[in-house]
């Protein structure tokens, strides 16, 4: 085999050692011995950042998925049953995330003397390896912050559409996070798989992780009562109460935000291939009414159950000459403007016999915030596309 | 190792092609959540640390650092909601808890399970010291 004399340079460059700086700007915290914690240990670190690829693999699964039904491309069909999955899905992403707060606090801690190495980069290979590090840890520390500021609807200090720095970031933390196992795999295991001297006196590697541990159940059953309403007493930092609301539900735009308001005229208009209905509220309701039990599942992290009464929209297929079993729906709202003014409604959720338009709540007609006159309620979907104030549906058979 | 590059240049790809998406306000988030952290929020840390090693007796240390780490956690989570700068009045189902007082009353708890902890351990110290010197 012929060696291509350029790759060898290439290699020997990036791990010949660069020029240390002088030794006069070696002050502060890159001087020896500034960083004492004998707590600090490659078993530590290990075993936090285990824990860590896995909250963050939880949060970038569960996420991806919640994009994908938002945004969904052909490949894929997001199913109208079991009724209460998306919640599950969405509630654990945000529950894990808020966990990961004292997880990823206690990672960075253990490593941070790294940060004040010296020299910064031993060789250009260093140099890379702790640039990606810093990407891994600024992306990290990006999808905690972003999202906890979200949940407490605090846009102001993020100079970004949250939903579209969550997302693109998360890819940033997986791949830097690939990155990064790729290099200390043979670190991790080594520190693993070594004994643990016995614990010293003070403080042991036990007791930080069990407040890591301690730190993130507690924001946990501070927080997990905004989607599991028996702990909703228990949850004093929840953002959110299942049953405090108008009508004892939740709301995220109200009819006022939207610039919602209904006239005496209301029609919902209603096309088909067959046939254009437009219904005045005295015909919805003379439509046959079912009632379904189905909750509001917000990205956020949030849920609540509600009793809603309305037409199957399955029915309204019929009605206008779709095949109500291989239906698809647009729908579209009274709001003005807004990412979610239409949703579309694929085929599983038109068929399925809770999908209803919805004109009451809990019995009572819906108040405004809710979506009065009418809005879609179906299983399995988030908050987001439970359009409101609904004044148009357009149906077509699915190819 | 490859693998993680590729999703790198996916990610970076995506962001600079997403028009939902402002790229300089991103990246400056990003540069900011990591200098915020490693040159504000670390160094406070470090120095509660401390003041925890110079003041606390060496016994209960271990007891008031672990007090002092899930207090911070459960602050940061909170403090959003406590400055309940993302209120909205005309909305008032979203944010409806008084978190102050939520903050408040969980740091309470933490800190009296600590204080517990430690006076319970100091007992059993004094326990065993004076068993010792019955039997010995």
């Amino acid at each position: 085999m012929v060696r291509e004399p350029g790759a060898g340079l290439t290699r020997r460059t990036l791990v010949r050692p660069l020029p240390a700086p002088p030794a006069t700007l070696r002050r502060g915290p890159w001087r020896p011995g500034t960083f004492r914690s004998r707590l600090r240990s490659p078993r530590l670190t290990s075993q936090l950042g285990v824990a860590l690829a896995l909250a963050f693999g939880v949060c970038f699964v569960t996420g991806l998925l919640s994009h994908l039904i938002q945004h969904p491309p052909g490949w894929f069909g997001w199913p109208s049953r079991p009724v209460g999955l998306y919640r599950i899905t969405q509630g654990v992403h945000v529950a894990t995330g808020l966990a990961t707060v004292p997880l990823l606090g206690a990672k960075l801690w253990s490593v941070y003397p790294r940060l004040f190495s010296w020299p910064p980069a031993r060789t250009i290979v260093h140099a890379l390896e702790r640039t990606g590090v810093a990407l891994l840890v600024a992306a990290a520390l990006f999808q905690l912050v972003s999202g906890v500021l979200n949940i407490a609807r605090w846009y102001a200090p993020m100079p970004f559409f949250f939903t579209a720095g969550h997302y693109r970031v998360a890819w940033l933390v997986v791949g830097a996070l690939l990155v990064h196992i790729g290099v200390k795999l043979p670190v991790v295991r080594l520190a693993l798989a070594r004994r643990p001297r016995l614990p010293r006196p003070g403080v042991s590697r036990r007791s930080l992780l069990g407040a890591v541990a301690a730190a993130a159940g507690l924001i946990t059953v501070a927080t997990a009562g905004q989607t599991i309403a028996p702990l909703a007493r228990l949850s004093l930092l929840a953002p959110r109460r299942p049953g405090t609301g108008p009508q004892r539900l939740p709301v995220n735009k109200t009819a006022a935000g939207a610039g919602i308001s209904v006239g005496a005229g209301y029609r919902l208009t209603v096309t088909g291939p067959g046939r254009r209905l437009a219904l005045d509220l005295a015909a919805l309701n003379a439509l046959p009414q079912y009632t379904a039990d189905l909750s509001i599942t917000c990205v956020e992290g949030w849920s609540s159950t509600g009793t809603w009464t309305g037409i199957r929209l399955r029915d309204l297929a019929g009605l206008v000459g779709a095949d109500p079993d291989r239906a698809v729906a647009e729908v579209e709202s009274l709001q003005a403007g807004g990412r979610y003014r239409t949703s579309t409604v694929a085929p599983v959720h038109v068929r399925d016999p809770l999908t209803l338009i919805a004109l009451r709540l809990h019995g009572e007609v819906l108040h405004p915030d809710h979506g009065y006159p009418a809005r879609l309620i179906a299983p399995n979907r988030p908050g987001v596309l439970q359009t409101k104030w609904l004044s148009m549906i357009t149906i077509r058979d699915a190819p | 190792m490859a693998s993680g590059l590729l999703v790198i240049g996916y990610a970076v790809i995506g962001a600079a092609t997403d028009p939902d998406l402002d790229v300089p306000g991103a990246l400056a988030f990003l540069l900011g959540v990591l200098v915020a952290h490693d040159a504000v929020f670390l160094p406070m840390v470090l120095a509660v640390g401390a003041l925890v090693g110079r003041y606390v007796p060496a016994g209960d240390r271990a007891t008031v650092r672990a007090a002092a780490l899930v207090s911070a956690a459960v602050t940061l989570v909170a403090l959003p909601l406590v400055l309940g700068l993302g209120r909205n009045p005309g909305n008032p189902s979203a944010l409806p808890l008084p978190y102050g007082r939520g903050l408040a009353v969980l740091l309470g708890l933490i800190w009296v399970t600590a204080l517990a902890a430690i006076v319970v351990r100091r007992i059993r110290k004094r326990f065993a010291s004076t068993r010792r010197a019955r039997d010995g």
